[in-house]
C-alpha cells in the first residue's frame, strides 16, 4: 500500500463532479492529472476546478491529459480517481484499463454515487480489489465537506485507516463510514423524503408540497425544487436503483410517480433543461410557472400562504426556535399535519437506518454527518433534541402513526445531536 | 487582588454563517450567542447584574438600534437590569468589556455579560463598504469613494514604504499565517477556504487590488457574528470556581489594560508618523499602557490576538507591541516569531483576516480567545503553556486603540 500521495490521477475529470472532487485533491497542494476523451474536454474540468477554489493557482497544480496517455501515466499515480458516467460497463471497462496499469499499491476509489463497490470490482484483480473503495463527495465538496466512504470487503484495515485520515487532515472531508448499499447513506435518506414529496405533490400540487416543506423544516432548498436541481434524470436513477434492490419499511415511497417518469421520457428534467422546465419553470418575461402533476401544464405560481406556517418562519427569523418547534408539536392543521408527518418520517426513517446503511457503532451521528454536511439538511437527531427528547418524539410518532425505531427505543433521554450550531439549517425565507 | 475583574468564559457564533441567508435578524443573532454562553459556562441569567453590548453600526445594516435592550429582551430573569450599546467603530466590542470592567473593579457590580455583535451581510458589498466608511471621518475622508476603507489603509502601507521600505511579500505572509491559522479554528470564517500565500502572492480574478496595492486577500472578512463572555469581581468568582470544581489559579483575569484614541483622520496621523519613532503612537501608548498596568513586558506574552483589519495592520502591531524596533516588523515575518510555532505566535484563532471580522463583536471575540488561550481551551489552536496573552482591538484607521492583557496564577 502507498503510504504517500503525491500524484492524482483522475479519469472523468470533464464531468461536473470529476472536476470538482479532483479539485479537492489540488486544493490539498497534490499534483493531479486529470483525464478526459479530449484536452479540451480536460482544460475544462480545470477551469471548473480553478472556480471552485477561486484561485487561479490551482492552474499550477493540475495537467489536462487525454484517456490515450493513461498507459503512460498511471503507473506514476499513488490515488486513482474514477468519475466517468455512472454505468456499471463503462466503468468496467475503464477500471479493466486501470487493472492493467496501475501500481501495486497504489488506492483506486470511484465518486459512483449508486453503483455497488464489490460489483464494480467484481472482475478485477485481488490487488485491485483490495485497494479500491468508495469516496464519494457531494456536490459541490466545495460547499459540502460530507464524504462516504464505502469500503470493499477485501481491502485491509490500514488502508481503511489511511482514507479515512487522508480525507479527514488532506482533504478537509467529514468522513462517514458507509455500508454497500444502494444510495450508501445520504441518498437512500434523502431522495426517500424527496420522492415521497414528489407522490404527494400530486395530490397537494408542487407548489404548496414545497411551500410547506421548505427551508423552515430544516433544508436549504424545498423538496421539488431541489429534485429540479438535481436533475430528473437523476433522481429516476437513484430512486430505481434504491427500489429495485431494497425492501425496507418505506418501500414505496421509492416508487417513482408515473408523472415524474412521463417528465424524464419528455425530457423535462429540471433545470438543466431550463426550456421545458422540470417541476417549475421559469418564462421568458422571468415569471416562475409551477408544474401541475396531473396534466404536466403550467400555471403561475398562486403565492401559497398558511398563517401556522408565516408564524413558524417568523419565530425562526427571530430565534425563538422552541416557538416553531412547539408549532409544528402541537397544532393539527391539515398543512401541520403534513409538516409533522414528513418530519417524523425523516427521523424515523434516519434512526432505522443505523447499522443498515452506516456502521452501528457510531449509532445516529453517520447519518447525522451525512444529512447536514452533505445535504446541508437539519440532522434527525437534532429533530429529537428539538421536539424534547426521544421520548417525546416517540410519543409524537405513536399519534402520528410513524414506525418507531429501535435505535431511537434504546437512546438516552439526553441531547443526542453532536454537529455544532444546526439551527442554521432552520431557515426561514423559501 | 480584590479587585481582579476575571474571565468565566463566554461564547462565539460559527464565523462561516450567513444570518441573513438564514433569514434570521440581529435579534436571533444575539439570542443564541447569549444561550450558548448561559449553557456553555453553566451560568444562570438571574445572576447577570449588567449587560454592555458592542455594537459599530446596526442602525445600518439592521434598522436597529437599542441593543442593550434589544439583547435582554429574551431573558425576562434580565429584564430590569441596567444595559447599555457602546461604540468606537471596530473596536466597539473591547470599549464594552472596558465599561463593564470598570464597573467591576469600582465593586459596584459583581457579574456582568458582555456581548459584541454586528450583521454585516444583510447589505451588498458597496453598501457595506460605504457603511464601514463611517468608522473614518466620513465627510473629509469617504464621501463617494468607493471601499473606503482599504484605500485608508493603502496610506498606511504607502506610509511604511515611505518612512521604512516595505515588501509586499511580508504582507502576504501574515495574511497567509492567519488564513493557516484558521483552518484550525472550528468557527473562523474561511476555514474551508482555499487559501495560501502562493495565492496571497498572486493577483488575478480572483485576488483583485482593492484599491490601489492592498489586495482581496489582504482583507479583513465581511462576517455576521457575535461572541458573548462574562466578567466577574473576586467574590462572584469564588464562588463560581467552588461551585464549579475550579482552581482560582487556573482562572484567566484581566490584568491590565490600556485605551488610546488617536485623530480621526489618516492625514493627521500620517503627519504625526512623520515626526520619528513610532508610526502610529497612540497604538504603542495603549500596549504601554496596558503592559504597565499588567507589571508585564512583552516577553511575557505567549501569543498575541491583533487587529488584523489588513495585513498591513498586524504588520505595525509586531512592532508596535515591541516584537522587533520600528520599520523592522518584517524581521518577524521572516523568522517564524508570529506563526503558530513561534516564539510569539500572532492570531492564532486566524484573526480577523481568517477568523472573520464582525465588527463590533471582534473585541470582545479577541478577550473571548486570550481566555481560552490562558485557560488552556483552544483546542487545536492552542498556544502551548499560554500563562499570559495581549490583545489590541483598534477602531478606524488606528483611531481608537485598546489593549487587553490576560493572564492567570495567584
Amino acid at each position: 500500500m502507498v503510504n504517500e500521495i503525491k500524484k492524482v490521477a483522475v479519469l472523468g475529470a470533464n464531468g461536473n463532479m470529476g472536476s470538482l472532487s479532483g479539485g479537492i485533491f489540488a486544493q490539498a497542494g497534490i499534483p493531479c492529472l486529470f483525464f478526459a476523451r479530449t484536452i479540451e474536454k480536460a482544460q475544462r474540468g480545470i477551469e471548473n476546478a480553478v472556480m471552485q477554489a477561486r484561485s487561479d493557482v490551482l492552474r499550477e497544480y493540475i495537467v489536462p491529459k487525454t484517456y490515450e496517455d493513461l498507459a503512460k501515466e498511471l503507473p506514476g499515480c499513488d490515488w486513482i480517481l474514477e468519475a466517468v458516467a455512472e454505468e456499471l460497463p463503462l466503468k468496467r471497462e475503464f477500471f479493466k484499463k486501470i487493472d492493467e496499469k496501475r501500481k501495486k499499491g497504489s488506492i483506486v476509489s470511484t465518486i459512483s454515487s449508486s453503483l455497488s463497490i464489490a460489483d464494480m470490482a467484481a472482475e478485477c484483480s485481488e490487488d485491485f480489489k483490495s485497494h479500491f473503495s468508495g469516496v464519494h463527495f457531494f456536490n459541490p465538496p466545495g460547499k459540502l465537506l460530507a464524504n462516504e466512504l464505502i469500503f470493499h470487503p477485501d481491502n485491509s484495515k490500514e488502508l481503511r485507516v489511511f482514507i479515512d485520515q487522508f480525507c479527514e487532515k488532506a482533504l478537509r472531508r467529514v468522513n462517514v463510514v458507509t455500508c454497500d448499499k444502494p444510495g450508501f447513506a445520504g441518498n437512500r435518506i434523502g431522495f426517500q423524503f424527496l420522492n415521497e414529496a414528489a407522490i404527494h405533490a400530486q395530490t397537494r400540487g408542487v407548489e404548496t408540497i414545497d411551500y410547506l416543506l421548505g427551508p423552515h423544516t430544516g433544508r436549504t432548498l424545498p423538496p421539488l425544487a431541489t429534485i429540479d436541481l438535481v436533475g430528473l434524470d437523476v433522481h429516476q436513477e437513484v430512486v430505481n436503483n434504491i427500489y429495485s434492490h431494497t425492501n425496507d419499511e418505506s418501500h414505496d415511497s421509492f416508487k417513482l410517480p408515473r408523472y415524474v417518469q412521463t417528465m424524464v421520457e419528455r425530457k423535462m428534467l429540471g433545470r438543466k433543461s431550463a426550456a421545458s422546465g422540470g417541476f417549475y419553470r421559469i418564462t421568458e418575461k422571468k415569471d416562475k410557472l409551477a408544474l401541475t402533476p396531473s396534466n404536466l401544464d403550467y400555471t403561475k405560481m398562486a403565492g401559497v400562504k398558511d398563517r401556522l406556517i408565516e408564524e413558524i418562519k417568523l419565530s425562526i427569523h427571530d430565534g425563538t426556535y422552541k416557538n416553531a418547534v412547539d408549532i409544528i408539536k402541537r397544532e393539527t392543521s391539515e398543512e401541520i399535519q403534513l409538516v409533522k408527518l414528513f418530519t417524523l418520517r425523516y427521523v424515523s426513517y434516519s434512526f432505522a437506518r443505523v447499522g443498515d446503511v452506516t456502521e452501528p457503532d457510531e449509532g445516529i451521528h453517520g447519518i447525522d454527518k451525512v444529512m447536514s454536511y452533505g445535504f446541508s439538511w437539519l440532522p434527525p437527531s437534532a429533530w429529537v433534541d428539538l421536539f424534547g427528547g426521544p421520548k417525546e418524539t416517540m410519543r409524537l410518532m405513536e399519534k402520528s402513526a410513524v414506525p418507531v425505531p429501535k435505535h431511537l427505543k434504546d437512546a438516552p433521554e439526553k441531547t443526542l445531536c453532536r454537529i455544532p450550531e444546526v439551527t442554521k439549517y432552520l431557515i426561514a425565507y423559501n | 487582588m480584590k479587585n481582579r475583574v476575571y474571565i468565566l468564559g463566554g461564547y462565539q457564533t460559527d464565523f462561516s454563517r450567513n444570518w441573513s441567508k438564514e433569514g434570521k435578524g440581529i435579534q436571533a443573532l444575539i439570542s443564541e450567542t447569549m444561550e450558548g454562553a448561559f449553557s456553555e459556562m453553566k451560568i444562570d441569567p438571574k445572576e447577570i447584574q449588567v449587560l454592555h453590548v458592542g455594537n459599530f453600526a446596526a442602525e445600518l445594516y439592521a434598522m436597529q438600534a437599542h441593543l442593550g435592550a434589544l439583547a435582554m429582551s429574551y431573558y425576562p430573569a434580565l429584564w430590569g437590569i441596567p444595559t447599555a450599546r457602546h461604540e468606537a467603530a471596530c473596536a466597539s466590542g473591547s470599549i464594552a468589556a472596558m465599561a463593564a470592567r470598570t464597573e467591576i473593579e469600582a465593586g459596584i457590580y459583581d457579574v456582568a455579560m458582555v456581548l459584541g455583535v454586528e450583521l454585516m451581510k444583510s447589505v451588498d458589498s458597496k453598501t457595506g463598504g460605504n457603511y464601514l466608511g463611517t468608522a473614518a471621518w466620513y465627510e473629509k475622508e469617504c464621501k463617494g469613494v468607493e471601499f473606503p476603507f482599504p484605500k485608508l489603509f493603502d496610506r498606511l502601507y504607502d506610509l511604511y514604504d515611505e518612512l521604512y521600505g516595505l515588501s509586499y511579500d511580508h504582507l502576504a505572509h501574515i495574511a497567509a499565517i492567519n488564513y493557516d491559522n484558521a483552518k484550525r479554528n472550528p468557527k473562523s470564517q474561511t476555514r474551508d477556504w482555499y487559501m495560501n500565500k502562493q495565492h496571497a502572492c498572486g493577483g488575478g480574478e480572483y485576488n483583485k487590488t482593492i484599491g490601489t496595492r492592498l489586495r482581496a486577500s489582504d482583507c479583513s472578512q465581511v462576517t455576521d457574528g457575535a461572541a458573548a463572555l462574562f466578567l466577574a469581581s473576586h467574590t462572584y468568582t469564588e464562588s463560581y470556581a467552588r461551585r464549579h470544581g475550579l482552581d482560582m489559579a487556573a482562572i484567566p483575569y484581566i490584568m491590565g489594560w490600556g485605551h488610546t484614541t488617536a485623530p480621526l483622520r489618516f492625514e493627521d496621523k500620517a503627519k504625526e508618523a512623520k515626526k520619528g519613532g513610532y508610526v502610529l503612537p497612540h497604538t504603542r501608548k495603549a500596549i504601554q499602557d496596558a503592559f504597565q498596568r499588567a507589571g508585564k513586558r512583552i516577553e511575557d506574552v505567549s501569543c498575541i490576538e491583533t487587529h488584523d483589519c489588513f495585513s498591513i495592520t498586524e504588520y505595525a502591531a509586531i512592532e508596535h507591541f515591541g516584537l522587533t524596533n520600528p520599520g523592522e516588523g518584517w524581521k518577524a515575518v521572516e523568522n517564524g516569531m508570529i506563526t503558530l510555532n513561534g516564539n510569539c505566535p500572532i492570531n492564532p484563532s486566524g484573526g480577523l483576516i481568517g477568523g472573520g471580522h464582525p465588527v463590533g463583536a471582534t473585541g470582545v471575540r479577541q478577550l473571548l480567545d486570550a481566555y481560552l488561550q490562558v485557560a488552556n481551551k483552544a483546542g487545536d489552536y492552542q498556544v502551548p503553556d499560554t500563562k499570559c496573552a495581549a490583545t489590541l482591538n483598534i477602531g478606524g484607521s488606528a483611531t481608537t486603540n485598546v489593549v487587553h492583557i490576560v493572564g492567570r496564577g495567584h
